[in-house]
Parts: structure tokens; C-alpha cells; sequence
């Protein structure tokens, strides 16, 4: 057998199609990382019970493979009766995955802050949420967006995971087309190109924005 | 099933798993040293070569490269095992990343350094060996020892093709018993024992080098 030219230009258009859903998880997935990941650091800076949990919680997300998180979210839950589907589940398992590290990311962003900031917040009067969002967040997305950007890349990069949940994202349909045509070689190698084209061109995009935003001092 | 029994099960795949990350590092370490040390010193067209190969390692999805690889090379004539296939992607991507890891440590250095190396009469390759590299080396080490924790964790993905690793075991005892509760969080403790040690003795490393960041840090 021999790599097929024309047969991997034929499975160029039924994958793109499915770039979408490819999109759309890796979207709500980043959405949902970084407001589970600030709210996590959130806890870990408030101290207590809660704020050790959390923080043994991220230490053991960041030491476990997120393949195996997948699974244990999509054969777990309906054992306790809560069936979300494959789509929910996988969107559900990237963001708790990559809270644990964007949590990290938030934690060097805040760290960064002077402490005088959140002195004159309290001495101007503002509570704890106003200071939280206005003071503190503003200035720790200006720190942090160049690995947040990296993380929401890599996300991009474990949308394909969820293919093993059965999820008709890219991969999930190269291996249609592949178990239809018995053939795994063109399809694969044409979601490949296509990922790794998405990825450069979205961290390109990314870097372009930080810049434009945030001016010549971004770090 | 006892829980003993889902461990000894999931202790039977370990044996693959530590050998797809021992031949994964024969990959990495050679492709992180070699290409970082020659995206530093290149300029030009052959700094664009080197960077492209890079790139391709490192931003490809790592799934879908496994399977294009595993699926490809057979056309291509190359008939590689499983094992071999999986340490070279998984080795050469992480490879990638530490090859930035190696750029950076190595731009970070102090000019002076080089100079001093210069004035002294050495020749260019004599003060990359003995004095930029071994800086550059130990000042990166905490990321190379996290890179290693992600190589870990992303051998989960061999038993997607064929290998039977912890991941592949735990999948394999679900399916004769389904009791997917204690079997899959057993394998999620099995990886977080492997990698959390390292984590530790990463942080430690860091301390070591770098007691002022890590004071900056406590604040």
C-alpha cells in the first residue's frame, strides 16, 4: 500500500468540517480552565482547609496524565447516575485538566503585584470583590497573557484527546473516514497538517493581540 | 476485584511505561541539547531550518503525531514497533520543548560570559562546552525535570496503539469487571506516585539554584 495523494486531498474537506467542534471544545474549554483556575487560586490565596485542599488538588491535577482524567470523568459519573454525554464530559475534563495549571499562571501573576496596590484599594474603602476585579485582575492579565496564550494553545493542542470519548471533533473524524476506507495513513496525516497549521497560526494570532493590547511592556 | 487485584493489575503495565520514558529520553535529551544549542548559535536560513523542525515537534497535537507516525511509516517502508514509534514521538516532542528550554538558558546568560571566554583565548566551541552550556544547563534544570513529568504523563497515550502501559492495564480490567470507580482512580494514584516525587525534587532543585526567586516567591 502506498500513500494516496488525491485519496488525502478527498478527506481534506470532511475534516475541516468538523474544525468547528474542534473550536468550539477548545473555546469553551479555555473559558472555562481560566475561570475554574482563578477561582481556584482564589481559594489557595484565602488560606484554611479550603485553600490546602486546593492546593493539593492542582499539585495532583499537574501530576496526572489528562487522558486518564477523561476517562475517569466519562466512566465514573454515570456510575453515580450523572450522564453528560461525551461532548460535556470532555469539555468538563479539559478545563479541571488545565484550571490546575492556569491556577499556577494566576498565582505568578498575582505574586507580581506590589503589595502597595491592594494597601491603597483598602485604604480607598473598596472590598474585597471590588479590589479583586478591578485592581488585582487587571493587572495580573497584563503579567500573565503570554502563558496564558501558551496554555490556551496547548488546550487547542488536547482537543483531539477527546476523540477517544468519541467526540466528532478532527480526529474523531479522520478515524470515521479511516475505519470507513480501511485506510489510516491520508486521513491522519491531513488532521495532522491541519492541527498543527490551527496551532501556529492561532499562536501567531495570540502574540500579535498581546502586543496590540498591552503595548510594548508586556512581558 | 479487590482493590489489591486492581493494583497488581495496573503494576503489570509499569514496566511499559517506564520503558517508553527511558527510550523517550533517548530521544529527547540528544533533540533538546542538539537543536536548542543550534537555534542559539545559527543565524539566517539555517536558524529558519532549525526552528521549522522544532516547531514541528513541538506544535504538533501529540496524539495525532502518534498516530500519524504509527500509521504512516509502514507506507513509507519504515516498520517500526510499537515501542520504537512511541518513544521517538513522544521523546522528540518533548525534545522540543526542552530544546527551547536550551535556547533560553542560554540566551539568558551574561554576555560577559562569552567575552571572558573570548579574551581568555579560548576557542567558540570550548566556551560553549565548559562555560556557556553547564550554566545554562543547571540554571534550566527545574524545567527539564517538569518536561520529564509531562513525558510521564503523555506515555498514558501508548496505549492507544497497542501497548500495554498502567493505562492500557486499568482499561483492560474495566472491561472484564465493570467497576470503573476504584480501577480508575487507582490508576490516577498510579501516575500522581510516579510523577508527584519528581515534583518535589524539582522544587527542591529550584530552592537549590534559585533561593532569591524562591524568597521573591514566598512574599
Amino acid at each position: 500500500m502506498q500513500f494516496d495523494l488525491a485519496f488525502a486531498l478527498s478527506t481534506v474537506p470532511p475534516i475541516l468540517g468538523a474544525i468547528g467542534m474542534t473550536l468550539l471544545v477548545a473555546a469553551v474549554s479555555c473559558v472555562g480552565a481560566s475561570a475554574i483556575g482563578f477561582g481556584f487560586e482564589l481559594v489557595r490565596r484565602s488560606g484554611g482547609w479550603g485553600g490546602l485542599f486546593v492546593r493539593f488538588l492542582i499539585d495532583f491535577i499537574r501530576a496526572t496524565p489528562v487522558l486518564v482524567w477523561l476517562y475517569c470523568l466519562y466512566f465514573i459519573l454515570p456510575f453515580y447516575g450523572i450522564r453528560l454525554g461525551a461532548l460535556a464530559t470532555g469539555m468538563i475534563g479539559l478545563s479541571l485538566y488545565y484550571s490546575g495549571y492556569l491556577a499556577e499562571v494566576f498565582k505568578a501573576g498575582i505574586d507580581a503585584i506590589p503589595n502597595g496596590q491592594a494597601e491603597a484599594a483598602r485604604a480607598l474603602g473598596l472590598g474585597r470583590m471590588d479590589m479583586t476585579i478591578f485592581v488585582i485582575a487587571p493587572q495580573m492579565l497584563r503579567n500573565i497573557a503570554a502563558p496564558m496564550g501558551n496554555y490556551f494553545v496547548s488546550i487547542l493542542k488536547a482537543t483531539p484527546y477527546l476523540a477517544v470519548l468519541a467526540v466528532p471533533e478532527m480526529l474523531g473524524r479522520a478515524f470515521d473516514i479511516a475505519s470507513d476506507t480501511y485506510r489510516y495513513a491520508e486521513p491522519l496525516t491531513v488532521a495532522g497538517l491541519i492541527f498543527l497549521g490551527l496551532a501556529l497560526l492561532i499562536s501567531y494570532a495570540i502574540k500579535r493581540l498581546e502586543t496590540r493590547l498591552l503595548g510594548p511592556t508586556a512581558r | 476485584m479487590t482493590i489489591l487485584e486492581i493494583w497488581l493489575g495496573i503494576l503489570q503495565g509499569f514496566r511499559v511505561t517506564a520503558l517508553v520514558t527511558l527510550y523517550g529520553l533517548v530521544f529527547a535529551i540528544p533533540f533538546g541539547l542538539v537543536f536548542g544549542v543550534a537555534q542559539y548559535l545559527t543565524t539566517g536560513p539555517a536558524r529558519f531550518v532549525v526552528t521549522s523542525i522544532i516547531e514541528f515537534w513541538r506544535s504538533s497535537a501529540v496524539i495525532i503525531l502518534l498516530f500519524v507516525f504509527y500509521y504512516a511509516l509502514p507506507l513509507a517502508g519504515l516498520a517500526l514497533s510499537a515501542m520504537t514509534v512511541s518513544a521517538m514521538v513522544l521523546g522528540l516532542n518533548i525534545g522540543g520543548y526542552a530544546s527551547q528550554a536550551v535556547r533560553a538558558g542560554l540566551q539568558a546568560l551574561d554576555r560577559g560570559q562569552k567575552e571572558a571566554g573570548h579574551a581568555l583565548g579560548l576557542s567558540r566551541s570550548t566556551i560553549l562546552l565548559r562555560i556557556e552550556l553547564p550554566q545554562a544547563l543547571v540554571a534550566m534544570s527545574p524545567t527539564f525535570i517538569n518536561q520529564l513529568i509531562q513525558l510521564v504523563k503523555a506515555t498514558s497515550l501508548v496505549s492507544l496503539v497497542t501497548l500495554t502501559d498502567m493505562t492500557f492495564r486499568a482499561k483492560e480490567i474495566s472491561q472484564i469487571e465493570y467497576d470503573p470507580v476504584p480501577i480508575y482512580t487507582s490508576l490516577l494514584l498510579a501516575y500522581f506516585i510516579v510523577c508527584y516525587p519528581v515534583a518535589l525534587f524539582g522544587r527542591w532543585v529550584e530552592r537549590r539554584i534559585n533561593p532569591a526567586r524562591e524568597a521573591y516567591r514566598a512574599v
